[in-house]
């Protein structure tokens, strides 16, 4: 039962936090029909911001208030003078802005390593290795501390969806661009804002992981496959079901590990997006219609 | 006009000169050297590469290869091993080299030396472990590092002779060629010395939560854990296993990742007591071995473990050989490095034939131990630079 249980416990708090890598994905791709893959490569931008931040002596949370907003410009100068000029663009290839996209990640990739070299980094703060006991369950101090902050920052990014001004002119350019444009919004204004979101969303995931993961340039690539996984769990665009895409994968590779084996947590998760593409094209979005 | 034919002359002396420069040089030997510089085992890929352009440079300095010099050529394999093969093929068909060396991942050295194999030129492996690449008969490649079964034999004569209360195991290892194959080996000495594996997990490298297995660990309650894992992971095991207060009588790494000083940095004082089976560390007692550990830290500012000390030995070993190969061309300096016997910082070398495997460096491996962020030998004893902790005291003890 304590194996079961420190599985799920696990397995939930990593959820939470790819979640909160999904999300921005699911946002962009949602606004833009964009599959953002250098999303996780801002992710790794965002923990050497971290990284940089704490050889300053500066807390890794603290790091948020300027992860955050660094990375929220850099997402708004990617789609206002990368992204945009390409939907102007006559071309044969309407995946232009996802090639785009893949070498934006490649260039942040290469130039994180001219600066930083291939290294592994790593931050060590006093939580790093903390851990509070429920019974005979162990929490991570700094997992669990990530868990609230990602819930937090959904359940926010939620109701601005719902009840903000912007937050409805985001959600009217994602249901329909014309229809949205004639009803007087700036769909040009609302896609660069999305996407810095996106971007900004990402930094604070990745700032939660930098405590407890460790930072490398090439640490982009596989975190751009897990969210894309989440988006596709989550049905594209929910932030919701970005919630319960995070957490259903950090679960399914949690309990995965316990009760197959480790060697096949990324088969399981890949799975799980194959049935569900099968089954509920829709992701999980169908199910709760938000 | 005038003036753009003087200018054209110009451009031509100078060009000419170049070339005649090129000439002067010209007396060169070029070594094909197979490395990761890029992607995610690009660390080791640049210690190997420093180590042996220092090699090289020395051996420049010295004189050269009976009067001509070393001109390394570095081949990026970015970890993958259709990259390394056509990278190989590079090396052999355009730039003609007499001479291969490096081979860092085992998957890409595996991949790349039936190539060197096809084209009969020397291939001297200095890192890739994996057992079965000099397990094929092949007569033109050579390994310098111990093979990835043998990384456990000090672990095996220390729990032998000193740990023998250790009855149960538990075996985790990254799911990779070296994890698998130096799993296996473990696996067999386990059953040789009577231990009961009470756990084996594979895991997926780069993980973010190792709870998972770790959970079934600490429920098996072993006396002893063995992983196989490179340098982050390695940390990311023993902050969790602190996280999840698992206490056996002794953590050994298997090599790789557990020697490095990023893995004591990373962990912190989940590092304290560690053991870890390597090939290598620079208070051996072999001739040069201090030296090029300080001379590396020294040039470059920055810190070398056991993978640089093989490529800086794999250097001075193709030297050795051009230097006593009868001509420079591939089937002379092979059979040169067939009659390999010489010193080096890594340890002796000689090319010999044991087992299935052909054309192998057979070298002691070492148990060393992490205490306070500093690491020693403590086994065997003849290399012991400190008395070993045994058991490791449990973690709610420590201090």
């Amino acid at each position: 039962m304590d194996v079961f249980l420190q599985t799920l416990v696990a397995g939930v708090l990593k959820g939470g936090l790819y979640a909160l890598i999904g999300i921005g994905m699911t946002l962009i791709m949602g606004v833009m029909g964009i599959i953002n893959l250098a999303h996780g490569q801002l992710m790794m931008l965002a923990m050497y911001v971290t990284f940089v931040l704490n050889t300053t002596g500066v807390d890794p949370y603290f790091s948020l208030f300027v992860a955050m907003p660094l990375l929220f410009l850099l997402g708004v100068s990617i789609q206002k003078f990368l992204l945009n000029p390409l939907i102007k663009a006559d071309t044969i290839l309407p995946e232009n802005q996802v090639l785009m996209t893949v070498g934006i990640g490649m260039v942040l990739t290469e130039i994180i390593r001219f600066i930083f070299s291939s290294d592994y980094k790593y931050i060590t703060s006093t939580y790093s290795n903390q851990t509070f006991f429920l019974g005979n369950i162990s929490f991570s101090m700094a997992l669990t501390i990530a868990f609230g902050i990602a819930i937090t920052f959904t359940v926010a990014m939620f109701f601005f969806l719902i009840k903000t001004d912007l937050g409805r002119s985001i959600r009217a350019t994602a249901q329909d661009k014309d229809a949205a444009t004639l009803m007087g919004v700036n769909t040009g204004r609302i896609t660069v804002i999305t996407f810095g979101m996106g971007a900004g969303l990402v930094a604070a995931a990745g700032v939660l992981l930098a405590p407890v993961y460790y930072i490398f340039p090439d640490l982009g690539g596989p975190f751009t496959a897990k969210a894309f996984i989440i988006t596709i769990l989550g049905g594209l665009g929910s932030t919701v079901g970005a919630i319960f895409g995070g957490v259903t994968l950090g679960l399914a590779e949690s309990m995965g590990a316990t009760y197959f084996g480790m060697e096949y947590e990324d088969i399981i998760g890949l799975t799980i997006f194959v049935l569900v593409l099968l089954f509920l094209p829709g992701g999980f979005k169908r199910l709760t219609k938000v | 006009m005038k003036t753009l034919s003087k200018v054209l002359l110009a451009v031509a002396v100078l060009l000419l000169g170049v070339f005649q420069c090129g000439g002067a040089f010209a007396e060169t030997v070029k070594v094909g050297v197979l490395l990761p510089l890029t992607g995610a085992q690009a660390k080791f890929g640049e210690i190997e590469r420093r180590s042996y352009e220092m090699a090289a440079e020395e051996i420049n300095a010295k004189g050269g290869v009976n009067g001509k010099k070393i001109e390394l050529l570095f081949e990026d394999d970015t970890g993958k091993p259709d990259v390394g093969r056509s990278g190989v093929e590079k090396l052999i068909s355009r730039e003609k080299v007499p001479v291969i060396t490096g081979g860092y991942s085992s998957s890409v050295t595996a991949a790349s030396a039936p190539v060197a194999q096809q084209f009969k030129v020397p291939f001297v492996i200095c890192t890739g472990s994996a057992d079965d690449i000099t397990e094929k008969g092949y007569d033109y490649v050579f390994r310098i590092n111990q093979v990835a079964s043998e990384y456990p034999n000090a672990v095996e004569s220390f729990l032998k002779e000193v740990a023998k209360d250790v009855k149960t195991v538990a075996l985790l290892y990254e799911n990779s060629a070296f994890g698998q194959s130096s799993s296996k080996s473990f696996e067999g000495d386990a059953n040789r010395l009577g231990l009961k594996i009470v756990v084996k997990e594979g895991y997926q490298a780069g993980a973010i939560d190792f709870k998972p297995i770790l959970t079934k660990v600490k429920a098996a309650n072993p006396d002893m854990v063995y992983m196989v894992s490179y340098v982050m992971d390695a940390s990311l095991l023993m902050r969790q296993s602190k996280e999840l207060r698992i206490n056996p009588k002794m953590f050994v790494g298997g090599g790789a990742g557990f020697t490095l000083p990023e893995f004591a940095k990373s962990a912190g004082d989940a590092a304290d007591g560690v053991f870890s089976a390597t090939l290598w560390i620079e208070t051996l007692p072999f001739p040069g071995a201090k030296e090029y550990f300080n001379k590396f830290k020294k040039k470059f500012g920055s810190d070398t473990e056991y993978h640089g000390a093989e490529a800086y030995a794999a250097m001075y070993v193709v030297a050795d050989a051009l230097k006593r190969a009868k001509s420079i061309t591939p089937k002379d300096v092979r059979d040169a490095l067939a009659k390999t016997d010489m010193k080096t910082a890594f340890g002796p070398v000689k090319f010999v034939s044991y087992g299935k495997k052909t054309q192998q460096n057979k070298l002691d491996t070492y148990l060393v131990q992490w205490r306070k962020g500093e690491l020693n030998a403590v086994w065997p004893k003849s290399a012991a630079t400190m008395k070993y902790i045994y058991p490791t005291p449990p973690w709610d003890k420590r201090k």
